[in-house]
């Protein structure tokens, strides 16, 4: 019994779930028939929209238990950073609240959840800086990449490395001052050999896609319930 | 009085150069730039999945509750799933979690298998069906490179039915077939990597210009002593080893 | 002997190729070189499209999914498009599947004040904010927006806002267009409104992931392309509102050049210790 609610009831509900999905899209008898279909498509869509919002508030919670952990472990002096991390989180939550009460009590202010205003100067000067410097910063690495680890050594190599200066001075505006052909002649790489190059990873990707939905169908992907029995 | 935006411009213009000098050694005002981006980015994830469940459920349930409950009284089952999911943190009802995590793998899975075979498969093996023969001599050639590289991208991929090489034997016409569409994809694949690594440059420059312009060039003064601080927690790290 | 292994090892220590890499992207911004630009046919082909297509009044679906970081490449186009749309006569309907599009929807709104100037929230123009769920959200919102969310962005009922009365479902929008840094959200739109609505689709896309979604415009899945900050700047010439795009290209062409000289140094180096190590060996 324990074991049936343990494993197999979730799924259970996965292939069936899958096999409705499919159904919805597919079966068709009569028109009433049909849009009721429909509605019962839209309503597993923003099943999976409401689930999606808990598993992002669990994520949060996640972060907040590993720091508290931490600073129980440790101690404050030895993890100041996780202190730091936990009273940012606890600030942002009770902003985030405090603007959900205010779009209740006055919904006319016109403020809500994410546009309260300490809220939003939170994540204007903290959060979109911070991520947007650890997505650039990948550039210094590809920088000393280009110097230290791009060798040309074979054939392919070297009509990878042509392939990128030609479409490097395409991209650019130096490019069309060297040669004005090198712009055209980027569109074209992009337009023939480029897409053709992606289409056999379109593919395998679709293959890739149907072969996991059998599989999570069949019961023969179950690492999505993690490494208890 | 503070200027708060004008701080906040004081702190984004920091936040920024102290994570780019991780790129020149780690250091004790990155590692306070990264525990502040965690904290935001975990309150701000908690913070928008409220917001999508109060205008999906719960302001819809509270102010029209007349309309919302005769149609949508089902939205309670996944609200009980989701509430189940902290369940995650027992050591004896984990399993509970399981649910919720199957509805949500199981509907994404399902409305990405009844599309893909059109748009990944179908779509893409139609499009590759060209003419290879009319009178325009460059679309000829285009459609033949198409044809040919697609083919032989899909012959690299192909690891499990191939033409052997029989010892001793003179190979096959098929086999040299396979081994020149396999290098005709190889290096068809290299100009697709080729023309990848380009834009991923664009993209990533891209990147440093829009943040410089944005938090680093209106507040130089902010940025200059962040990266001053930033330079003497990296010596004084050096000097310590 | 020791001074040129040490004079080695500073040119190719990595501080110094990032500090040359920081110097080429600012001191272009500091002192623009104005290096001309040229419009590429295919950012020409989408500024034909919507010329030649889109009528006055017509409806625009426009998902924003990029973050702050990616601005640079992709609010060039959001911009330029924006204005486009506007100038036609259009009303469009902003939506985010991404959490942080709500942020950039306000960044973008304040870069570009003068192009919302003299629109009207809730007639011109709606922002839904972020929808939850990924692909799910996608697919529940073709079906239908109202039914997929009851309020905008700031709080205000779907029925309230004349702009959403007109619209609800993906046969209902002229045109959908997709700003994204990441491939998958192309793929959803692809695959919940083009194949089953066959709602004609644009994109805007990073340079990095413009090579992996180039197989569904070639598929004719969607109706064309803008790639990265060249064609934002591009489109800005086009639509003559020159911006964030244009001030970037000369940057860019100045770090392009170095990186391309760090290649071909990197290389030469490589070669010509292998070939010396060869003949010193082969004696």
């Amino acid at each position: 019994m324990s074991l049936v609610v343990r494993k197999y009831v979730p799924q259970l509900i996965v292939s069936v779930i899958i096999v409705l999905s499919i159904a919805f899209y597919y079966l068709y008898i009569n028109d009433s028939v049909a849009k009721g279909l429909t509605t019962a498509d839209k309503a597993l869509s923003d099943w999976a929209v409401i689930v999606t919002s808990f598993a992002l508030i669990v994520g949060g919670v996640d972060i907040l238990r590993y720091h508290l952990t931490k600073i129980r472990r440790e101690g404050l002096r030895q993890a100041p950073f996780s202190a730091v991390t936990i009273s940012l989180l606890a600030i942002m939550v009770i902003l985030a609240l405090i603007g959900w009460y205010w779009s209740y009590a006055n919904p006319k202010a016109g403020i809500t959840i994410t546009t309260q205003p300490q809220f939003t100067w939170l994540y204007s000067n903290i959060y979109a800086p911070a991520d947007s410097a650890m997505y650039s910063i990948l550039v210094f690495y590809i920088a000393s990449a280009s110097y230290r680890a791009f060798r040309v050594r074979n054939p392919p190599a070297l009509l990878l490395l042509v392939t990128a200066v030609i479409v490097m001075l395409g991209n650019t505006t130096i490019g069309g001052l060297i040669w004005p052909g090198f712009l055209g002649l980027r569109d074209w790489i992009m337009t023939v050999p480029n897409t053709a190059a992606f289409r056999p990873i379109t593919i395998g990707a679709g293959l890739g896609t149907i072969i996991l939905g059998l599989r999570l169908l069949t019961w023969r992907e179950i690492s999505w319930m993690g490494r208890r029995d | 009085m503070i200027d708060w935006s004008v701080f906040g411009a004081w702190i984004s213009a920091a936040m920024v150069v102290w994570i780019y000098s991780f790129a020149y050694r780690d250091n004790v005002f990155y590692k306070l730039a990264e525990h502040m981006f965690v904290g935001a980015a975990a309150g701000y994830s908690i913070a928008l999945a409220l917001d999508s469940l109060n205008r999906v459920m719960i302001k819809p349930a509270v102010t029209t509750p007349s309309t919302f409950w005769p149609n949508s009284w089902h939205y309670v089952i996944p609200a009980i799933l989701g509430v189940l999911m902290f369940a995650k943190y027992s050591r004896r009802y984990y399993w509970l979690a399981r649910y919720a995590v199957a509805v949500n793998i199981a509907v994404g899975t399902g409305l990405a298998m009844r599309t893909v075979p059109i748009a990944n498969i179908v779509k893409q093996v139609t499009a590759t069906i060209v003419p290879l023969w009319g009178s325009d001599p460059v679309a000829v050639l285009n459609n033949w490179l198409l044809v040919l590289i697609t083919i032989g991208g899909l012959t690299y991929f192909l690891f499990t039915v191939f033409p052997k090489r029989a010892e001793g034997a003179r190979p096959s016409p098929l086999y040299y077939a396979y081994r020149a569409l396999y290098y005709i994809g190889i290096y068809g694949m290299m100009v697709g990597f080729g023309a990848l690594f380009a834009n991923t440059i664009m993209t990533r420059v891209g990147f440093l210009i829009s943040i410089y312009l944005i938090y680093l060039q209106p507040q130089y003064w902010a940025t200059i002593v962040a990266a001053i601080l930033a330079a003497v927690a990296i010596l004084l790290s050096l000097r310590k080893k | 002997m020791s001074g040129s292994i040490s004079l080695g090892k500073i040119l190719e220590s990595r501080e110094l190729l990032y500090t040359l890499l920081l110097i080429s992207v600012i001191l272009p911004i500091i002192h623009p070189l104005g290096i001309p630009i040229a419009v590429s046919a295919r950012t020409k082909a989408v500024y034909n499209y919507i010329e030649n297509n889109l009528k006055p009044g017509c409806h625009v679906y426009f998902e924003i999914y990029y973050e702050v970081a990616a601005r640079g490449e992709l609010e060039p186009n959001v911009v330029a498009l924006t204005k486009h749309l506007f100038d036609k006569g259009c009303k469009i309907v902003y939506v985010s599947l991404a959490s942080y599009g709500v942020v950039v929807f306000n960044l973008l709104k304040s870069t570009a004040a003068d192009i919302f100037q003299g629109k009207e929230y809730g007639k011109d123009y709606v922002f839904l904010g972020y929808v939850a769920g990924g692909e799910s959200a996608a697919a529940s919102l073709a079906k239908s927006i109202k039914g997929t969310v009851s309020t905008d962005n700031y709080g205000n009922r779907l029925e309230d806002l004349p702009l959403m009365r007109e619209v609800d479902k993906a046969t209902d929008f002229d045109l959908v267009i997709i700003a994204s840094s990441g491939t998958d959200t192309f793929a959803y739109y692809v695959r919940q409104w083009y194949t089953p609505y066959n709602v004609p689709l644009l994109f805007a896309a990073l340079s990095i992931i413009a090579p992996s979604i180039e197989p569904y415009v070639g598929a004719k899945q969607a109706v064309g392309m803008l790639v990265g900050q060249r064609a934002g700047a591009e489109y800005e010439v086009l639509v003559g509102r020159l911006g964030l795009g244009m001030a970037s290209m000369d940057a860019q062409s100045t770090s392009h050049m170095l990186v391309l000289a760090f290649i071909v140094i990197g290389n030469v180096v490589y070669w010509s210790r292998r070939l010396s190590s060869k003949k010193g060996g082969g004696k």
